[in-house]
């Protein structure tokens, strides 16, 4: 249960951003989380309500868009999900891959009024 | 949604961590004083490691902060080697952060110091993600964990430039196997150096002292 630390550490950088760019009122904020990332978008909901309690996000909405966990077969190229096919590819087996997408945990975007 | 803008952001969310993080690194590494990040679970040996490996290094000026979520227990251990000790207390928080660090440096008082072991809160999932600003990462794993912590806590590893691996005088006791360790830590992090130590028996503490002397001594050179 790391996530609301982590949590916190969203809200410093957006309350951050906001102030650099005169932002008095966020509606939503969007967040990015890889499929392979050692975050649990369904912990990261659970804490958010807490995590914003009297800061300037408190009445803001959290929007979380799932990247998924891709890699590319280095010997047929062939792109698939790692997560799938539990970290093989699919048509040639136990061959060696390149992660493409998957770790990321950004903060995409806010949604401003 | 016409009243409505959209902000691009496009920031790690460890990226103002991470930031702060270097900005002590750099302020830290001019005024010459090496930060040792120590990490591992609850139990695992961290203060008495720490305590022991202080004996091998009395020539140089040693700084101790402990980071627990409450109590000063292991302030008061580590007071007893003579060793400057601030206890860090996180309120709740199950890592340390560059903020964190920075502040407990502050005051812990780092003049004259030339070394600073970090205790970091026995943890082996979020202190793995926050930078602390520390000029080198350590863990201790210990035999009773069982030889498979590398599989289930691969970012640990993959930041630690050493694995000790603690209470080896115990092995007997445990399926523990040191050879699959050895090869599952390599195997994602194939720089880490790895000692295998008990610091109840004092075995191998000297070799762990000698590393951190080694390690100081090249951070220094390396202007």
């Amino acid at each position: 249960m790391h996530e609301l630390g982590i949590v916190i550490e969203i809200i410093k950088t957006v309350e951050n951003f906001a102030k650099k760019n005169n932002i008095t009122k966020i509606d939503t904020i969007v967040l990015q989380i890889g499929e392979l990332s050692t975050i649990i978008p369904r912990y990261v909901e659970v804490c958010y309500p807490v995590a914003v309690d009297k800061t300037m996000m408190e009445d803001t909405k959290l929007k979380i868009e799932i990247i998924p966990g891709n890699a590319i077969c280095k010997s047929c190229n062939k792109v698939f999900n790692l997560i799938k096919n539990n970290g093989k590819c699919p048509d040639c087996g136990e061959a060696p891959w390149e992660l493409l997408s998957g770790k990321e945990f950004l903060i995409k975007e806010i949604i401003a009024c | 949604m016409e009243n409505f803008r959209i902000l691009e952001i496009k920031e790690s969310v460890f990226g103002d961590n991470n930031k702060m993080a270097d900005s002590l690194r750099k302020d830290l590494k001019s005024k010459g004083v090496f930060l040792l990040n120590v990490m591992s679970s609850p139990g695992s040996g961290k203060t008495s490691t720490i305590v022991k490996t202080i004996e091998y290094l009395k020539d140089l000026n040693i700084g101790v902060m402990e980071a627990d979520i409450d109590s000063a227990v292991d302030a008061e251990t580590v007071s007893k080697t003579g060793a400057k000790v601030i206890q860090l207390h996180t309120g709740g928080m199950c890592h340390l952060d560059a903020e964190m660090t920075k502040q407990g440096l502050e005051g812990l008082g780092t003049d004259n110091l030339d070394l600073v072991i970090l205790e970091n809160v026995g943890n082996l999932v979020c202190p793995a993600e926050f930078d602390t600003g520390s000029s080198k990462n350590i863990m201790i794993l210990s035999v009773p964990e069982g030889d498979d912590k590398p599989l289930k806590y691969p970012l640990m590893f993959s930041i630690c430039d050493i694995l000790l691996i603690n209470k080896i005088d115990a092995i007997e006791n445990f399926d523990f196997d040191f050879k699959a360790v050895e090869e599952r830590a390599k195997n994602i992090n194939p720089n880490i150096k790895i000692i295998p130590i008990s610091a109840k028996k004092n075995e191998n503490i000297d070799k762990f002292a000698d590393w951190i002397k080694d390690e100081i001594k090249k951070w220094k050179e390396n202007k």
